[in-house]
C-alpha cells in the first residue's frame, strides 16, 4: 500500500483514562484500538466509524440494513454526531464485558429496545421489533400469534399494569430470566483480548509490514507492541 | 403431545423457570381450570424426609394452607410425586423488596409501611404456631399495589433439613439476619428469632446496609452475638429506641410483637387490620388440607404415580417459553460478536426455527446418538445433551441442543458444542447433525461453519 497517511484522530481519549472508566485494562484498550482502526478505515480512513463501516463489520456487507443494528449504532454513538469515536467505542463495549454487572447490561438492553426513546418500552415498539425480526429472517408469524406473544410478555414484565415497561419493571423482569434476556449483552471474547492479541496481530501483520507509519507520541505503545511482533517474526 | 409436556398433575400448565429459591426451583404456571397464574415451588423429597422433621413440616404446611392474610403469599395447593413435592403459591407480580433496597435506603415513611405489614404478617402466623425462621428481604415480595407479601412461611423446615450440608447451612437462614441464639445452637424459640430478623430488616430498609457485616464469617457472628452495631446519623430517636429493643441479644428480654405494635414509631399511620377468621391451632376441616395429607402420606409409599416433572427417563420436556424480547434478541443485528472476526473462543452455535414438535427433534437426536453407540443422551429442562462415552485427547465431545417454545407450533432450537475438540465437532456436524436437522429446519437463523 505504500505509506499510510497519518490519521487525524478526532477527540481521542487517553487510554489510561479509558482503562479507569471501563472494565478493560491498558493492554486490552490497545488491542481494541487495532480493531477500531480496522473498522474505521474499512470504507473511509477518517479515524471514526460510520454507520456503513459498522454494518460492514457486523454483517460483512455495508448495504444490509437492520433496525437492530441501527439501534446498537445509536447507543454506541453517545455524542449523537453520526459517527463512533474511539472513546465512545470502548465505553460502549465495556457494557458487553463479562465482568460488567447484570444491571448495567439490562439498562443498555432497555435503551436498545426503547426505540422511541421515551424512557419506557411500549407495545408498538415491541411489535415493530418483532416484525423487523420476521422480515430480516424470512419468518412468517400471523398477526394473532404476534399479539399473543406480546400479551404474554407484557403480562410478565408490566408489573404495574400501565401498558408499558419502565426501567424498574425491566430490571425486575430481567432478574427473573437473565441468561436469555441478556444473551447478546456479553461477548466472552472481550475477556481474552490480550491472550488473543498475537493472533489478532497476525491477521494484520502482513499489512503492517508493508506500511510505514510516521511515529507519533500517541502511537508509542502500539509501536512498541509491533516491534515485539517483528522481533518474533525474525526468529 | 405438546400440551402433555408441560402439564403438572393434570392441573397446571407449567411455564418458564422463575428462579432458584431456598433450595427449591420456582416456575411460573397457570391453573388449567381457573386460568389463575401461580408460582410452583419444587423440592426434592429426600430433603424433606428426615427423622422428626416430617410431622413438623406437615403441621406447619397444613396451617399455611388455611391462612388468608393480605401480606402473606397464599399457599394454594400441595402436590407430590414419588420423588418431588410441589407447592402452588400465589403469584406476586411486583418483585422482591431486596431489589428496592439494593438501590439505596428507603424513606422513613416507606420503610415504616413495609415494616408494619411485615409485623402484621409475622404476628398473624406466630399466633397460629407457624414461624418463618428465614426472614430476609429476598423473602419479602412487593405486589403490584406496592404492598408487602411474605413468602415461604412454613417452608423453612425444609431449610433445616439441610443441616449437614456445610457451615453456611448449619445456621438457619441467611447469616446476616439470624438471631444470636440461633448462632449459639443451643435450641431457640422460632418466634423470637423471627423478631430479631425483622429488626435487621428494618435496619436495612432505613440504612441501606446491614447492621452486622464482616467479610470474615466468625467476626460477623461475634458482632451478632454481642449486638455490636451502630446507628447511622439519620435514624430518628424513636426508631432507635425500637431497634434497641428488637435487636436485644437476649431473647428473654427482647421485645415481642404486641409491644412493637404499641411503640410510638410503629403506630404512626398504622391501620390495624380487621381480625381474620381463622381456624384453631388444630385444623378440623380435613377436606381443605387433604392435599397436604396426601402429599406427605405418599412419601412412605413406593407405588405413587409418577408426575410429568419426575426424574424418570421418559418424562416429557419442560421447555422455556420465549417472550417477545427473547425472540427479538435472536436478530443478528443485536449480536456484536461478528465484529470480532478472530473469535475462536466463542460458542459453536447453530440456531434454527422449526414447526416440528419437540418430540420429533428429540427422537432424531436420540437416533444420531446411537450411531456407533458413540454418545450418551441426557435430557433436562428443554436441553438434550449428547455426551461422548470415550474421552478423546482433547476431552469428551459434548453437544447441547436446547429447544425453546415460541408458540405451541413454532420452536427455536440452538445447538452448541460445549466441550471437546472443535474439528471433531465440525466433522460430526457435517456428517450427521446438519443433514438430519435440515429435515426439521424452517429457517436457519445462525449457522457457523469452520472454513
Amino acid at each position: 500500500m505504500g505509506c499510510c497517511c497519518t490519521k487525524q484522530r478526532v477527540d481521542q481519549k487517553d487510554p489510561a483514562v479509558l482503562a479507569s472508566q471501563t472494565y478493560f485494562n491498558l493492554s486490552e484498550i490497545e488491542a481494541l484500538y487495532d480493531l477500531f482502526k480496522k473498522l474505521s478505515s474499512s470504507i473511509i480512513d477518517d479515524g471514526v466509524i460510520s454507520k456503513e463501516e459498522f454494518q460492514l463489520g457486523l454483517f460483512g456487507s455495508s448495504e444490509k440494513r437492520s433496525l437492530f443494528a441501527d439501534r446498537v449504532f445509536e447507543l454506541f454513538d453517545s455524542k449523537n454526531n453520526g459517527v463512533i469515536e474511539f472513546g465512545e467505542f470502548v465505553q460502549a463495549l465495556s457494557v458487553f464485558h463479562p465482568a460488567a454487572p447484570q444491571t448495567q447490561k439490562a439498562d443498555f438492553a432497555f435503551r436498545l429496545y426503547d426505540i422511541c426513546q421515551r424512557g419506557f418500552i411500549q407495545r408498538h415498539e415491541v411489535r415493530e421489533m418483532i416484525l423487523a425480526l420476521l422480515n430480516e429472517s424470512n419468518l412468517v408469524l400471523s398477526h394473532e400469534i404476534i399479539e399473543v406473544i406480546i400479551d404474554k410478555t407484557f403480562e410478565e414484565a408490566d408489573s404495574k399494569g400501565d401498558g408499558r415497561i419502565d426501567p424498574e419493571e425491566w430490571q425486575e423482569f430481567v432478574a427473573r430470566n437473565p441468561s436469555l434476556l441478556l444473551r447478546n449483552m456479553t461477548i466472552p471474547y472481550l475477556k481474552d483480548l490480550t491472550t488473543q492479541f498475537h493472533s489478532f496481530k497476525l491477521t494484520s501483520g502482513i499489512e503492517d509490514c508493508t506500511s510505514r507509519s510516521s511515529t507519533s507520541p500517541e502511537k508509542d505503545n502500539i509501536l512498541e507492541l509491533k516491534d515485539n511482533f517483528n522481533g518474533v517474526s525474525i526468529n | 403431545m405438546d400440551n402433555k409436556a408441560t402439564i403438572l398433575m393434570q392441573k397446571y400448565e407449567v411455564g418458564h423457570f422463575l428462579g432458584q429459591g431456598n433450595f427449591a426451583k420456582v416456575y411460573h404456571a397457570r391453573n388449567l381450570k381457573t386460568g389463575q397464574s401461580v408460582a410452583i415451588k419444587v423440592f426434592n423429597k429426600e430433603s424433606v424426609i428426615k427423622v422428626g422433621m416430617k410431622e413438623q413440616l406437615k403441621r406447619e404446611i397444613s396451617l399455611m394452607r388455611l391462612v388468608r392474610h393480605p401480606n402473606i403469599v397464599q399457599l394454594h395447593e400441595v402436590m407430590a410425586s414419588k420423588t418431588k413435592i410441589y407447592f402452588a403459591m400465589e403469584m406476586v407480580k411486583g418483585g422482591e423488596l431486596f431489589y428496592k433496597v439494593s438501590r439505596g435506603r428507603l424513606r422513613e415513611d416507606v420503610a415504616r409501611k413495609y415494616f408494619q405489614q411485615l409485623i402484621d404478617a409475622v404476628g398473624h402466623c406466630h399466633s397460629r404456631g407457624v414461624c418463618h425462621r428465614d426472614l430476609k428481604p429476598e423473602n419479602l415480595l412487593v405486589d403490584e399495589n406496592g404492598d408487602l407479601k411474605v413468602t415461604d412461611f412454613g417452608l423453612s423446615a425444609l431449610v433445616e433439613s439441610r443441616e449437614n450440608d456445610g457451615l453456611l447451612h448449619t445456621i438457619c437462614g441467611t447469616p446476616a439476619y439470624v438471631a444470636p441464639e440461633v448462632i449459639k445452637k443451643k435450641g431457640y424459640d422460632g418466634a423470637k428469632a423471627d423478631i430479631w430478623s425483622c429488626g435487621v430488616i428494618l435496619f436495612v430498609l432505613l440504612a441501606g446496609f446491614l447492621p452486622f457485616n464482616d467479610k470474615n464469617l466468625m467476626q460477623m457472628y461475634k458482632k451478632i452475638i454481642k449486638a455490636d452495631f451502630k446507628f447511622p446519623h439519620w435514624f430518628s430517636s424513636d426508631v432507635k429506641m425500637l431497634l434497641y429493643r428488637i435487636l436485644d441479644p437476649n431473647p428473654k428480654t427482647r421485645i415481642g410483637i404486641a409491644k412493637i405494635v404499641q411503640s410510638r414509631w410503629f403506630r404512626k399511620g398504622y391501620v390495624q387490620l380487621e381480625a381474620f377468621q381463622l381456624p384453631p391451632l388444630s385444623p378440623r376441616n380435613a377436606k381443605d388440607i387433604s392435599d397436604v395429607q396426601a402429599a406427605f402420606a405418599s412419601s412412605s409409599d413406593s407405588d405413587s404415580d409418577g408426575s410429568p416433572m419426575s426424574n424418570k427417563e421418559d418424562s416429557p420436556m419442560k421447555l422455556y417459553r420465549f417472550n417477545a424480547f427473547d425472540l427479538i434478541s435472536i436478530s443478528s443485528g443485536f449480536d456484536l460478536s461478528g465484529l470480532f472476526e478472530d473469535n475462536q473462543n466463542g460458542r459453536q452455535l447453530a440456531r434454527f426455527t422449526t414447526r416440528k414438535p419437540p418430540s420429533t427433534i428429540v427422537s432424531m437426536l436420540e437416533e444420531i446418538a446411537q450411531i456407533d453407540g458413540r454418545f450418551k443422551i441426557l435430557k433436562k429442562n428443554g436441553v438434550v445433551r449428547l455426551e461422548e462415552y470415550k474421552a478423546g485427547i482433547n476431552g469428551q465431545l459434548t453437544i447441547d441442543a436446547e429447544i425453546f417454545e415460541v408458540t405451541s407450533s413454532f420452536h427455536v432450537v440452538e445447538v452448541t458444542k460445549i466441550a471437546g475438540n472443535t474439528l471433531e465437532y465440525w466433522k460430526f456436524w457435517d456428517q450427521y447433525l446438519k443433514p438430519s436437522l435440515n429435515e426439521m429446519v424452517w429457517v436457519w437463523q445462525r449457522y457457523e461453519q469452520q472454513q
